[in-house]
């Protein structure tokens, strides 16, 4: 990704001319903060707000714990094995829809999904997303997206010994499919954290990679990122 | 003013500067700029296209021709609503209800997903060249056909129990699930070479047969 790189508002010191190319100074200028342009009263408040995406934080915790507190006080709630069975199934589903395809990226920017291409084969996609934006995710809202990531499974992992042990065998296939579903969403998400760089390099060197970025976007780039997700080929 | 350029003249991009900026994956062939709105959008839309998209299988499912568009789209929702809602249907139809029928709930939704997983597996190691996902999402939705089914035998034996209602959903049921077995055919075999073909259809007849046994013999309390 080219020139575009530096946005509209990188502040490059000492730029000979704007027939330059951008790379280079912006590399070089990478320790000079990026100066961001705050429109408006809302921009500012939501830049201090601890938590920026309140709906998406609820919800991600919500379908995870809902569940948990269903199977544990299903006894409480009704007598019917299939209503408690199907409750906790459908809470599970719509929480791992809902982890996958929303509170993962609103939360953390990062996303992962299948794809299969033209010969039919079936490829994983990793993504995360590098550009802070003013509505980015803060550390508060990431910290409760991954401890609500990784502790569910754990939890669920408890479960299943427990139903083996006491022989409670009826529940056995919601807990091995609450732990496939909970377990899939940590893994793909861990995926894109460490950053699937064999996934990225290769689809990037497949597509265009248009120089134009949206204003909106400016960026800092602290050194790690360009270790982490290395070189983009044009 | 030349010796300022001087520096740049032998700048390559590709090789010696790390270009940096957005890595954003395009979805198909879309630019860069429409899958950055993809993975911004609100999530209203993202509702909508899963639901579309579910929609769109289920009519494929009615139709079934072969396209190529189902297969690479695949997900479980389908699957899920209906092996849920025929689980429900096969309920309190045994002698031993004590338990409200638990048991037997289970037993659907196990027998309906393990015995798909093992169909796929099976078609894997026969050298099939479609993905696991794919293929649980074809057989899950071809279960439509006799979801239907099991209503229609529900309804017919709320009016009745007699030869007659036995005929009426013996025939229902026998054209369901020949409609099942074609469909998720239609798009299973293709995918195999030509003299495995009877091979993978076997365990989906077979697949098939006993979902359609468990309707057929559904008497209610």
């Amino acid at each position: 990704r080219g020139a575009g790189g530096a946005g509209g508002k990188a502040g490059a010191a000492a730029g000979p001319s704007p027939l330059t190319v951008s790379p280079p100074q912006a590399l070089v200028d990478d320790t000079e903060d990026v100066s961001l342009d705050l429109g408006s009263e809302e921009e500012l408040a939501l830049r201090k707000a601890a938590i920026r995406h309140p709906l998406a934080t609820f919800f991600h915790l919500f379908f995870r714990v809902s569940a948990i507190i269903t199977y544990l006080f299903c006894d409480w709630f009704s007598n019917s094995f299939v209503a408690c069975f199907v409750t906790i199934l459908l809470l599970l589903s719509f929480d791992f829809w809902s982890v996958k395809n929303v509170t993962g990226r609103l939360l953390v920017g990062l996303r992962w999904w299948n794809q299969i291409d033209e010969d039919g084969k079936s490829h994983w996609m990793f993504e995360a997303k590098r550009v802070p934006t003013i509505a980015a995710s803060t550390e508060a809202e990431a910290r409760i997206f991954w401890l609500g990531l990784i502790i569910c499974p754990v939890i669920w992992t408890v479960f299943l010994f427990s139903t083996l042990f006491s022989l409670k065998l009826k529940w056995l296939a919601l807990v091995i499919a609450g732990i496939s579903l909970q377990t899939a969403n940590l893994y793909g998400y861990i995926h894109c954290k460490l950053g699937g760089q064999k996934s990225i390099s290769r689809v990037t060197s497949r597509f265009f990679v248009t120089a134009d970025v949206p204003n909106r976007q400016t960026r800092r780039i602290p050194e790690d990122y360009t270790e982490q997700y290395g070189k983009t080929g044009t | 003013i030349p010796l300022q350029f001087a520096g740049l003249a032998d700048v390559s991009i590709s090789e010696d500067i790390p270009v940096e900026g957005e890595i954003t994956v395009p979805v198909g062939a879309q630019s860069p700029e429409e899958d950055f709105s993809t993975l911004d959008e609100p999530v209203k839309d993202t509702i909508m296209r899963d639901l579309k998209a579910v929609g769109k299988k289920f009519v494929h499912v009615m139709y079934p021709k072969k396209s190529s568009a189902l297969l690479r789209d695949w997900d479980l929702w389908g699957p899920l609503v209906l092996c849920v809602s025929l689980a429900l249907m096969l309920q309190g139809g045994s002698a031993d209800s004590k338990d409200d029928g638990g048991p037997q709930f289970a037993e659907v939704f196990v027998i309906i997903w393990f015995g798909a997983v093992v169909i796929t597996l099976n078609s894997k190691l026969l050298g099939g060249t479609i993905s696991f996902f794919q293929s649980l999402c074809v057989l899950g939705y071809c279960v439509m056909p006799l979801t239907v089914a099991m209503l229609v035998c529900r309804l017919v034996l709320l009016v009745g129990a007699g030869t007659v209602s036995f005929i009426i959903r013996l025939i229902v049921v026998v054209a369901m699930f020949g409609w099942s077995t074609l469909a998720s055919t239609a798009f299973l075999a293709d995918s195999q070479p030509p003299n495995r073909k009877a091979l993978v259809v076997y365990p989906i007849f077979l697949f098939y047969f006993v979902i359609s046994w468990m309707i057929l013999t559904f008497t209610p309390q």
